[in-house]
């Protein structure tokens, strides 16, 4: 219980921080993702299930405070949990490359799949998928990867043991 | 049914991987105002508190930038209000000096001052009117409140005034109410007095004119206002004391009276008049 009320408040910073101090550390437009960086710290830990609930959440909330079309980011954050839970410290020992692989496939999958929905909703064309994971993805998941470097430090050197309950 | 809840405990990721996809593309399906509908209510109820906290936050983040802007807002409007009360305040000295204007009987060219004596009791002014505005020297200058000096060097787009309250400009002057007419003096070139003879009938309040008798001031120009008599001082004169009307540290836009000396149609005369040497 513990766990989890920490894990949303963990949730509610980063999406307090996406909202506030990430617009002013954007270089050039793109800007890190805080929200999925958490989901992708809390999957690896927890698990396939937790990574999809609250992925899906966090999606959601994404819709609703987005102009977006709604359901297509809860659908990509779940997979994206799911994905990343499949790899759980209880399930294997990720090391850091692996970790820093597995981060930008998630950006790549969560990324994917809300072009796909609406690529498939309007009918364009998929040729523009890849330009876009190309431009707009590829920068994110690499300026988010940078900013992880604080979160990982601090989750396996300073506190190892406060967030695997 | 236990079957069911034994279904799902054992394959809890793959169900919970399914109802989240399942519920997502059923939002992403439905229609455009079902969609809006689920939002608005999501929004106000499960995601309600997430939304207050975050705009919250937001607004407090704006709080510095926002204060930062109103500052230079708060800058920009002193400084509009500062150059509106200056305007205003000179439309209504203006607006006085029209009144001034269209009153008298003389013609006046407006000229605004320019420079000022830079002494600690300035005596002259420089203003924005010469020879190209018709200034001649010895034309009086008078503002509002009556007589303010005389012209007493013209170029071609200013002028040189010395001041009514120079020590050195010895005026005509006369008791508005009883005529007695005397010259207006300084001892310390402060205090200005009216030296008159004993037996004048002059009281504190009187209004202090021109006499018209030097020359250059026309008669009847305001030059101030008694203050006290001084008549022990002396047994066969005494002075009275006056303000003058015009306040010459607050002079901005004055008139010089197109009017030429009263001897300037002698001048020549005057001038060819050759002193005998002994």
């Amino acid at each position: 219980m513990n766990s989890a009320l920490r894990w949303a408040g963990w949730f509610l910073v980063c999406a307090i921080l996406q909202s506030t101090l990430v617009p002013h550390i954007a270089i050039m437009t793109v800007k890190p993702d805080l929200p999925l960086l958490a989901l992708f710290f809390l999957a690896t830990k927890a698990g396939v299930m937790p990574g999809v609930l609250v992925g899906f959440f966090l999606g959601l909330g994404h819709d609703l405070f987005s102009p977006g079309l709604l359901g297509s980011n809860s659908l990509a954050m779940g997979l994206t949990g799911a994905l990343c839970g499949l790899f759980n410290e209880r399930v294997m020992r990720l090391d850091p490359i692996m970790r820093a692989v597995l981060m930008l496939a998630a950006f790549f999958v969560n990324d994917t799949v809300v072009m796909l929905v609406h690529l498939l909703k309007v009918d364009g064309a998929v040729s523009t998928l890849f330009m876009e994971l190309l431009v707009v993805t590829l920068p994110r998941s690499v300026y988010t990867l940078a900013c992880s470097a604080i979160p990982f430090i601090w989750i396996t050197v300073i506190k190892p043991q406060r967030l695997v309950d | 049914m236990r079957w069911l809840i034994e279904f799902i405990v054992r394959y809890r990721n793959f169900c919970s991987l399914l109802l989240t996809t399942v519920l997502s593309v059923l939002m992403i399906i439905a229609p455009r105002a079902d969609q809006e509908n689920t939002a608005r209510y999501l929004t106000m109820t499960v995601f309600y508190p997430v939304y207050v906290t975050i705009s919250q936050v937001s607004s407090f983040t704006g709080v510095y930038a926002e204060n930062k802007r109103l500052r230079q807002e708060l800058a920009e409007a002193n400084t509009q209000l500062q150059f509106i009360r200056d305007l205003s305040s000179e439309n209504m000295r203006l607006r006085g000096l029209l009144g001034f204007a269209e009153n008298t009987l003389y013609k006046l060219t407006p000229v605004r001052v320019v420079a000022r004596d830079p002494s600690h009791q300035y005596r002259s002014v420089v203003v924005s009117g010469g020879s190209v505005q018709g200034v001649t020297t010895f034309m009086p200058l008078v503002g509002e409140h009556g007589a303010v000096g005389k012209v007493t060097q013209v170029m071609g787009n200013m002028s040189m005034v010395q001041l009514m309250r120079d020590p050195s400009n010895r005026t005509s002057v006369m008791v508005l109410r009883s005529r007695s007419a005397g010259i207006l003096q300084t001892e310390n070139g402060r205090d200005f007095f009216v030296r008159l003879r004993s037996h004048e009938d002059v009281l504190a309040g009187d209004t202090i004119i021109t006499s018209g008798l030097g020359g250059i001031y026309p008669r009847g120009l305001k030059v101030g206002y008694v203050t006290k008599i001084d008549d022990k001082s002396n047994l066969l004169f005494k002075r009275a004391y006056m303000d003058f009307a015009v306040n010459f540290d607050r002079l901005e836009e004055v008139f010089v009276m197109r009017l030429p000396p009263q001897w300037a149609a002698q001048k020549a005369e005057i001038d060819s008049i050759k002193f005998e040497k002994k």
